[in-house]
């Protein structure tokens, strides 16, 4: 039996999956983390570390962990690659501005070795915002055709009114799941 | 404040006796003098438990650190069995180590956070080195890869049934529905509801100009602002300011995030946090712009009117625990703005 089966089997045991949320700052990702969770989001401050959530989701035990965005933090991403299932990209679909930004970051995030095998869901967030491009502006914006190394899906959403969040969260675990809980 | 109170309350009794008002002043200086020690009592007690938990966390840490970093050295001329056992230990260890980061944060201070992440890091790099060198990657990561790139497939549509995806040009105004004010220089500007009531407002280089905005936009964006007077309404998620300089805003929001901004000084209402990043010479005050609608905007935006946190902020560049932010400060009461007239 080789490191990777028995990986798989430990992991399928405890039906666990790590998940890593990224994004620039502002994007919204602890607000998405918080409405997921049923929690009050109007007194969520900008993130000065990260969070982390634990919470179970149709039978799965998720490890949540989401990082500040902030210009000064995003050299401390790399810290918390280290067996992630799931990367959340979040996207502030309403900030034109930074949009270059954003592409950049995720195109060099997915170039990391220790992210390799993860899948990459992308949030276009604050959909509910009159201003928001639509979640085909922002796949085209941030490249995402181009992406061949990792399985990917992009799902508009709003955090401010929970709108897609289950969509987004339940498509990443069907396709994590299909990869590593698969009985060999 | 506690002096205007005391004032009004010692005019109120001007009827009663004189000793009867010394005495009731006696009293209350008695009183506060008592409140006020055991306050400092109890500050002093909970100071010094964040102190003895930090120290616990700093050793434990510390220990931790080197004996991985001991591990990590113990590869060089080990063979190969040898690196990855003790490579995976190290690994482990250091994941541990994470998780205790992880539940000792809420005491830890913002400079030991970064400290405690760079050390992490580092050992992270480390073992990433020792493995690159001693243990040249093995086919299967190749197959496991280029398997999933197999199975690569079409991003479902969720929630647009298909054809109906115009392809938007990124950043094209003619489609946008974002209300945008910008390159102007010396002008008045002046919005009311019906131009920003829940809109996603933008003003971006902007010179010399005075903006009003009447309503409650649901945030706020503005760059490139220099010499300018912006005043708005209740803002009901956040506000990002970029590239501002020799201005004053006025807002209440939720979040405040201010990126490279100089000598500028911000009246603010802020139910969760305010912070800096690359700014210098931010001044704050609380937010005392008043327009008639005001009331009616802090219902809308759904603002906590009794909470406000302007004088809490958050500097990214500033990890000296106990000193503060030598980029940001609080506007002396005697030199805050009063007069808003246009
Ligand atoms: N209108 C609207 N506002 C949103 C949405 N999601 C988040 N926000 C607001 O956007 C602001 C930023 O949200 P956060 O969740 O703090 O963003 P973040 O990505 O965690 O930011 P960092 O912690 O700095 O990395 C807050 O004021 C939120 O209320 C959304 O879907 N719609
Ligand atoms: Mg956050």
């Amino acid at each position: 039996m080789g490191l990777l089966t028995i990986l798989k089997k430990m992991k399928q045991k405890e039906r666990e999956m790590r998940l890593l949320m990224l994004g620039l700052d502002n994007a919204g990702k602890t607000t998405i983390l918080k409405k997921f969770n049923g929690e009050d989001v109007s007194t969520i401050s900008p993130t000065l570390g990260f969070n982390i959530k634990t919470l179970e989701h149709r039978g799965f035990k998720l490890n949540i962990w989401d990082v500040g965005g902030q210009k000064s933090l995003r050299s401390y991403w790399r810290n918390y690659f280290e067996s992630t299932d799931g990367l959340v990209w979040v996207v502030d679909s309403a900030d034109r501005l930074r949009l270059e930004d954003c592409r950049k970051e995720l195109s060099s995030l997915l170039l990391e070795e220790r992210l390799a095998g993860a899948t990459l869901l992308v949030f276009a967030n604050k959909q509910d915002l009159p201003g928001a491009l639509s979640k085909e502006a922002i796949q085209e914006a941030l490249a995402l055709d181009e992406i061949k190394s990792h399985h990917w899906c992009i799902i508009g959403c709003s955090a401010v009114t929970g709108k897609n969040l289950l969509a987004g969260v339940d498509w990443l675990l069907d396709d994590i799941a299909a990869r590593i809980f698969t009985i060999d | 404040m506690e002096a205007m109170a005391e004032h009004s309350r010692e005019t109120r009794v001007t009827g009663e006796s004189v000793a009867d008002k010394i005495q009731e002043r006696l009293q209350k200086r008695h009183q506060a003098r008592a409140e006020d020690a055991e306050r400092k009592k109890e500050a002093k007690e909970s100071q010094s438990v964040a102190e003895e938990k930090s120290e616990y966390f700093a050793s434990t840490f510390n220990a931790e650190q080197a004996s991985i970093e001991e591990l990590l050295s113990s590869c060089s001329g080990a063979d190969r069995t040898v690196v990855t056992q003790t490579l995976e230990e190290a690994t482990v260890k250091t994941l541990q180590l994470q998780k205790f980061l992880n539940d000792s944060i809420l005491f830890l201070t913002q400079y030991e956070l970064r400290r405690a992440q760079d050390a992490l890091q580092k050992l992270l790099a480390s073992s990433a080195e020792i493995r690159e060198e001693a243990l040249p990657k093995k086919k299967f990561a190749f197959r496991a890869r280029s398997k999933a790139t197999d199975k690569v497939s079409a991003p479902p549509v969720i929630d647009t049934p298909a054809g109906t995806g115009s392809t938007k040009v990124v950043g094209a105004p003619a489609e946008s529905l974002q209300c945008c004010f910008s390159n102007m220089d010396n002008v008045c500007l002046i919005k009311t509801a019906e131009d920003i009531h829940k809109q996603d407002v933008l003003l971006t280089h902007l010179n010399n100009c005075k903006v009003r905005l009447f309503g409650s936009p649901s945030t706020l964006h503005m760059t490139h602002i220099n010499n300018c007077e912006i005043l708005c309404g209740p803002v009901s998620s956040s506000v990002f300011v970029d590239q501002c300089s020799n201005s004053t805003l006025a807002i209440p929001c939720q979040q405040l995030r201010t990126h490279n901004t100089t000598d500028t000084q911000v009246y603010l209402h802020v139910t969760s946090r305010a912070i800096v990043e690359d700014c210098h010479g931010v001044h704050f005050a609380p937010f005392t712009w008043s327009y008639p609608t005001l009331d009616e905007d802090f219902i809308v935006s759904g603002l906590d009117r009794d909470r406000n946190n302007w004088s809490q902020v958050d500097d990214f560049n500033w990890l000296a625990a106990g000193t503060p932010s030598p980029n940001w400060n609080v506007i002396p009461e005697a030199e805050r703005k009063t007069n808003w007239e246009l």
